[in-house]
């Protein structure tokens, strides 16, 4: 009997050991190193293709992979092919790094690209800057990200999250008495670029008389939003400002909509702006009004946006979200700064010639503080009709019409 | 009170589902002395089978429990023939490596049938609620805490008031008496698995409809049910369905009356302290002599 048990340990421990292998088999990437001096400039990253951050993280895919198609139909980076490897972190902390050092020390990639979010650019970044190696990220605008007096990190964002819902709340500030909503509550997932946006945007509008009736910060593997929508009910709060990723903002939303809680105004970062998917998950009637920190829009008239929304449209469909653009930003960034120095080696030259100029993206001009900060201003997006438009700031706004406030049921 | 009475009755709501989730888990260590790491990947296999009667056929979600149960039934008998049988008898740490790995391999089969997109199931409902006094009563939560109720008193019922029910007592508490009168415990093994799965199954298909989901979400889950049944005693429905609903009582009334921050943490201080005082669980010790008696 005994001999019976060994074996089926063995059995066991060999079955879990073909998992394992076979797991590891699945990881993604292609293998191989070095492209040599003619082959593919190999450009690694690692992205969270799975767990909670797989929305944007695919998104980002997506827009990396529309670069890389549209830069080596052009003729490539340095007269070479860009070959892209990806590997997926699982939307976890330790395996981003195990991620990047694995690029850098056994894929031998050229050059980096960052991953979403700050909560995984953040160890990400550090295994790129103890290496030296250039690393410009689409998405971490977390002002922790840039007090570590860092030389190699470039956030290809217009500002910072601190400053992502900024002109809202200043135009909800500015409205005149009786107009003014008077109470806010700013719930927020336990994240490093949700937190400050919200934070932000609470002492705008403190300043502005708007009475702070609730913040309370939630977990990041919070599924239940039922307790916190009847705390901010019964504080009868006129205006929500959410700090969300995704599947948190959907949430939020579909137990606002449960409770009959439908405040005046409500922003929430980053779910918005996931196009088509967060429209579906939340019903396409209740996202009139909702508004969104955003750093893209496929209606923009920044240099090569048509052609970018074109090709993503050619190559998945729909329009872009704009964790794609932002991606693809990045890739425009990276390709900048490799031109202007004009090899691969010196990449300590790439990060000294970003920090003296701007470059054009179809985000606009970017361009950078000493720390890797963006100088620029974030948009505000609205959602209208089945699309979204820029309504602040005015100057550069896609419509004349700014919904004022959350209408769900509408007309969507 | 209102916000104290809405926070109890979402609680037990969310209680309910936990419980039908959590009962398979039980009722397989139970009987097979089994930790199933996988039955949270069920849970969410449930959810994405579901996902796509709705959205291609438009079957109801909830009703479509009467096809879901069935399918993730046979999946959790062909699971059993195939990957946990052979080492059944194995050290509970092999087991838990195995059901582990078949976790990680189910993640990846559900991200490549139906991409790593979170998932939302939405029927005319979804958004609607019942008001009551002041109180508001989210449909989908009702109508999934009342299936939940029902499977598990459907479940009760063949544990305790059927033949099939005894051989599985009589599997769980002797096996080799049990082979003596002509009990199959091979077969009752299968069967046992499969039905804890299909419990977990029915869970899937009403939590599809209550939250998003991706196929990573099973974490979340297993640690979730985990602990319940730790809370409420190891093979021990009745401490499972206990568990879940102090669990869910937990969550809702830390993050309304404390801070949402803690809401998934407090329950898991809970169950420490729980097993300071009693290491076998709520119901635990009167079980470990009876495994699934009631």
């Amino acid at each position: 009997m005994a001999k019976i048990f060994r074996r089926r340990g063995l059995v066991a421990t060999a079955l879990t050991g073909v998992l394992a292998v076979g797991l590891a088999a699945c990881g993604g990437d292609d293998g191989g190193s070095g492209g040599g001096e003619d082959g593919p400039i190999r450009i690694g990253t690692s992205l969270p293709l799975t767990g909670e951050f797989s929305q944007p993280g695919l998104a980002a895919q997506q827009g990396y992979e529309v670069w890389q198609e549209m830069i080596n139909a052009e003729g490539g980076l340095l007269g070479r092919d860009v070959e892209l490897v990806v590997k997926d972190d699982a939307s976890n902390q330790n395996t981003i790094v195990a991620d990047y050092n694995a690029l850098i020390s056994q894929e031998e990639v050229d050059l980096l690209l960052g991953t979403f979010s700050s909560l995984l650019n953040l160890p990400a970044s550090a295994v790129a800057e103890k290496n030296q190696m250039l690393y410009v990220e689409p998405a971490g605008g977390s002002p922790e990200m840039f007090s570590r007096g860092f030389k190699y990190l470039f956030f290809t964002q217009q500002a910072t999250a601190d400053l992502q819902g900024k002109l809202f709340a200043e135009y909800l500030a500015g409205l005149p008495e009786g107009e003014k909503p008077e109470t806010a509550a700013y719930p927020s997932i336990d994240d490093p670029f949700a937190l400050p946006a919200v934070e932000g945007m609470r002492e705008i509008m403190e300043a502005g008389g708007i009475e702070t009736v609730y913040t309370e910060t939630y977990a990041i593997d919070t599924k239940n939003f039922d307790s916190i929508v009847t705390s901010m009910k019964s504080e009868d709060a006129d205006v929500v400002v959410h700090g969300s990723v995704f599947e948190d903002g959907v949430g939020m939303v579909r137990a606002m909509l449960k409770a009959d809680f439908k405040p005046q105004w409500l922003y929430q970062t980053t779910a918005p702006s996931l196009g088509e998917q967060y429209a579906d998950a939340i019903g396409p009637e209740n996202t009139e009004g909702i508004l969104f920190g955003i750093s893209h829009s496929p209606k923009a008239n920044t240099p090569g946006n048509e052609e970018f929304v074109a090709k993503y449209e050619e190559m998945f469909g729909g329009e872009p979200p704009e964790d794609a653009a932002d991606a693809f930003a990045s890739g425009q960034v990276l390709a900048a700064a490799v031109e202007a120095v004009g090899d691969l080696e010196d990449q300590t030259a790439m990060a000294d010639w970003l920090r003296e100029n701007s470059v054009e993206t179809i985000l606009g001009d970017l361009s950078w503080n000493e720390d890797g900060s963006p100088t620029g201003e974030f948009l505000i997006g609205q959602w209208q009709g089945d699309s979204v438009e820029f309504v602040l700031p005015e100057s550069i706004a896609t419509t004349d019409t700014f919904i004022q406030g959350w209408q769900p049921g509408g007309t969507g | 009170m209102t916000q104290l009475l809405q926070t109890l009755a979402l609680g037990l709501l969310l209680g309910g589902v936990y419980a039908l989730a959590a009962s398979g888990l039980t009722l397989i260590f139970g009987v097979m002395k089994v930790i199933n790491i996988a039955h949270g990947a069920f849970v969410v296999l449930a959810g994405f089978i579901t996902f796509s009667l709705w959205d291609a056929y438009g079957i109801d979600p909830l009703l479509a429990i009467v096809i879901t149960t069935p399918i993730v039934f046979a999946l959790g008998w062909v699971t059993y023939k195939v990957v946990v049988s052979p080492i059944r008898t194995a050290p509970m740490s092999s087991t838990v490596l195995l059901t582990f790995g078949l976790a990680l391999v189910l993640e990846g089969a559900m991200g490549e049938i139906w991409g790593n997109n979170s998932t939302a199931i939405r029927p005319s409902y979804a958004d609607e609620s019942f008001t009551f006094a002041g109180l508001f009563l989210p449909k989908a939560q009702v109508y999934g805490g009342l299936i939940a109720v029902l499977v598990l008193v459907l479940l009760w019922l063949v544990l305790t008031k059927s033949w099939l029910g005894r051989a599985i007592r009589a599997a769980a508490s002797n096996p080799s008496s049990a082979e003596l009168v002509g009990i199959k415990v091979a077969a009752v093994a299968a069967l046992v698995f499969a039905l804890g799965i299909a419990a977990a199954g029915a869970a899937g298909a009403i939590t599809g409809v209550l939250y998003p989901f991706v196929p990573g979400s099973h974490y979340q889950w297993i640690a979730r049910l985990l602990a319940i049944v730790v809370l409420g005693g190891l093979g021990s429905l009745n401490g499972a369905v206990l568990g879940a609903v102090l669990f869910g009582l937990a969550e809702t009334f830390t993050a309304a009356y404390w801070s949402p921050s803690w809401a998934t943490a407090v329950p898991y201080a809970v169950v420490f302290a729980v097993l300071l005082v009693r290491p076998h669980g709520l119901m635990g010790t009167r079980l470990r002599e009876d495994a699934v008696a009631t």
